[in-house]
C-alpha cells in the first residue's frame, strides 16, 4: 500500500506580532505513489511547514492537499503517516522496544492489523539488536534517530515524512543512515517526502527534488533524478549525479549568481 | 537493594558527620559554660527522650497523622485543581491566583480565627496542614502537565492519539519529575502547618508540647520538640525522595569528575 501526495496551490500565512508572514505561496507538488521526493531550500523557506501541512499538524491557509485521494486528516486518522522529526523525540521513560511500539499502543495492539513487521524485526532492520531494553539516554544520537525511524515504520505507513532526520548527525553516520533508509524504504514500498539542507543528500535519495526559495516560500524548480535504483555510493561520482547537483545549485543560488555577475566579470559555473 | 542502601550511605555520611561534629562542639561549649542558659546541652535533650519515651510517642503520633491527613487532602485538591487549570485555559489564572493567595496568608494569625470556625479538634490542624502544603503541589502539577515539548505533542498528534492516550502516554509521565518536586517541598510544610495549628489549641502533639515547654521554661523539652519537628519534616521529605528514585527511573545525572 502506498499513497501519492498531491499539493495543489497551497499557501500558508502565520499571524504573529506585526505583519503576517507568508510562509508558503501557491505551492504545487505531485509525488507519485511509492516514489521518494525531497524538498530542499534555505532556512525559513517553509519546507518544514509544507511537511507539517501534509502531516495534518497544521491546516493550509489556502489550497488543498490530498494523500491517495484522502484529506491529510483522514490519512492521519487511518494511521497512514509515519513522521520522523529533526530530533529523535523519543519518550525518555520508554525503552527502545517500547518507544518503537508506541504507535501500537495508540492504535491498540489487538487491532494492529496494519503492522506487518514486529518490533523485533524493525530493531534488527535498523541495527539495534541487543539494545531492546536500553533507555534513550543510553544511546548515541544516531542510534536514537534509528529508533525514531523504526517507530515511524511499525504501522507500515503509506507515506513516510522525514524532516531533516539526519541533520544533527556527522557526515559519516549520515551517509550510512541514508543508505539504510533507502534500503528500508525500498523494502516497505511507501511514498517518502524528505526535507533536507544537503544538495548531495537530496540527489542521492530522491526520484525528484523540489527546490524552494524563501520569503515567500515557493517552489522555484523541480529536478528529476535519472539515477537507477538501488542507489550506490559510487553513483555520487557519476556525471548524472553532478548534473543534478548543479541544477539544484542553480535553482538555489541562480539569483545571487546573476547579481554577482552584474558588475562585470562572468562567474564560472561551480 | 544493597546497592541502593550503599548509595544512600554514600550520600548521607557527610551530613551525618557534620551533624555529629556540630553536636559534639555544642556539648563541649555547654560544658565549658560559654553557651547561655537557654541553650541546653545536646545530651540533656537526648536524655529527655530516654527519660520519657512515652511523652515523645504520645506527641509525635498525633502530629504525624494530622500532618499526613492534611497533606493528603491538599494533594488531592491541588492535583485536581491543577489538572482542571491545565485543561481549561480560562481557569488557569484564577486557580493559580487562589493558590498564591492561600500560600501567602499568615497562618500564625489566621489559625485562631479558623479555630473559631472549625473548632479546636484535630480538624483545625488538618485544615491548616492542607493550606500550608497545597502550593508546591499545585505548581508542580501545573508545570508538570505542561512539560511535554511541542515535538512530543506533535508526535502524539500524527499518531492520532486521543486526549486520554496523550495524557497517559505523554503528559503524565513527563509531569512526574515536577510532581515529585512538589511532593517533596510540600511535606515539611504540612508538618510545620500542623505544629503551628497546634499552638492555637491542642492538648497533644509536638506543637502543644512545644508550647507547654515554653511556658514552663523547660528549655530541654523545647529543643526536644524542635528536634522532633525536624525529624518529622525530614522524614516526609525523605519518603518522597525515595519513592521518586524508584518511579522516575529515567532521570540520569551526569557525574562530573571533581
Amino acid at each position: 500500500m502506498s499513497r501519492d501526495i498531491q499539493v495543489d496551490q497551497v499557501s500558508m500565512v502565520f499571524y504573529g506580532q506585526g505583519e503576517p508572514v507568508i510562509a508558503l505561496e501557491k505551492v504545487d507538488m505531485q509525488v507519485p505513489a511509492g516514489q521518494f521526493a525531497s524538498i530542499i531550500g534555505p532556512s525559513g523557506c517553509g519546507k518544514s511547514t509544507l511537511l507539517r501541512l501534509v502531516a495534518d499538524v497544521m491546516k493550509p491557509y489556502a489550497g488543498s492537499i490530498t494523500l491517495g485521494g484522502d484529506t491529510p486528516r483522514t490519512a492521519r486518522h487511518a494511521h497512514s503517516l509515519g513522521f520522523v522529526f529533526q530530533a529523535p523525540t523519543l519518550l525518555p521513560w520508554r525503552s527502545v522496544k517500547q518507544n518503537i511500539e508506541l504507535p501500537l499502543d495508540v492504535v491498540g495492539r489487538g487491532s494492529a492489523k496494519r503492522s506487518t513487521r514486529t518490533s523485533a524485526e524493525l530493531i534488527e532492520l535498523v541495527g539495534l539488536s541487543g539494545f531492546e531494553d536500553a533507555l534513550p539516554h543510553q544511546l548515541s544520537g544516531g542510534m536514537q534517530q534509528r529508533v525514531a525511524i523504526a517507530r515511524a515504520l511499525i504501522l507500515t505507513p503509506d507515506i513516510l515524512l522525514l524532516d531533516e532526520p539526519f541533520g544533527a548527525l556527522d557526515e559519516i553516520t549520515r551517509q550510512r543512515m541514508n543508505l539504510e533508509l533507502l534500503r528500508i524504504w525500498s523494502e516497505s514500498g511507501t511514498s517518502a517526502l524528505l526535507v533536507t539542507h544537503s544538495i548531495a543528500e537530496a540527489v542521492f535519495m530522491s526520484d525528484r527534488v523540489y527546490v524552494m526559495s524563501a520569503r515567500p516560500g515557493r517552489i522555484t524548480s523541480i529536478i528529476d533524478v535519472p539515477l537507477e535504483r538501488p542507489r550506490r555510493i559510487d553513483m555520487m561520482r557519476s556525471q548524472q549525479f553532478f548534473e543534478c547537483v548543479n541544477r539544484i545549485r542553480d535553482g538555489l543560488f541562480g539569483h545571487e549568481q546573476a547579481q554577482a555577475a552584474a558588475p562585470g566579470e562572468p562567474v564560472e559555473a561551480y | 537493594m544493597a546497592s541502593l542502601s550503599l548509595s544512600t550511605l554514600q550520600a548521607s555520611w557527610r551530613p551525618l558527620a557534620t551533624g555529629v561534629i556540630l553536636l559534639a562542639a555544642m556539648e563541649a561549649a555547654k560544658r565549658a559554660n560559654v553557651l547561655p542558659i537557654f541553650v541546653p546541652a545536646p545530651s540533656a535533650v537526648l536524655l529527655e527522650i530516654w527519660n520519657s519515651p512515652r511523652l515523645v510517642v504520645a506527641n509525635l503520633a498525633p502530629t504525624a497523622w494530622k500532618a499526613a491527613s492534611g497533606y493528603f487532602i491538599a494533594a488531592v485538591v491541588a492535583i485536581s485543581a491543577a489538572s482542571l487549570a491545565v485543561s481549561l485555559r480560562v481557569l488557569r489564572g484564577p486557580i493559580y491566583n487562589i493558590g498564591v493567595m492561600i500560600n501567602s496568608v499568615p497562618i500564625i494569625a489566621t489559625a485562631p480565627l479558623l479555630a473559631l470556625w472549625l473548632g479546636t479538634g484535630p480538624q483545625i490542624q488538618i485544615a491548616i496542614a492542607a493550606l500550608t502544603s497545597q502550593f508546591p503541589m499545585l505548581v508542580g502539577t501545573m508545570q508538570g502537565l505542561q512539560a511535554a515539548d511541542s515535538r512530543q505533542r506533535e508526535l502524539m498528534h500524527v499518531l492520532s492519539a486521543s486526549r486520554l492516550q496523550t495524557l497517559r502516554y505523554l503528559l503524565i509521565p513527563s509531569a512526574l519529575p515536577y510532581l515529585f518536586a512538589g511532593f517533596k517541598i510540600a511535606a515539611p510544610s504540612a508538618v510545620l502547618g500542623a505544629i503551628t495549628a497546634e499552638w492555637a489549641g491542642a492538648d497533644q502533639g509536638v506543637g502543644a508540647m512545644m508550647l507547654y515547654a515554653l511556658f514552663s521554661y523547660d528549655t530541654a523539652k523545647v529543643w526536644l520538640s524542635v528536634l522532633l519537628t525536624c525529624l518529622l519534616a525530614g522524614a516526609g521529605f525523605g519518603v518522597w525522595a525515595a519513592i521518586e528514585r524508584m518511579v522516575v527511573y529515567w532521570r540520569h545525572d551526569v557525574d562530573l569528575v571533581d
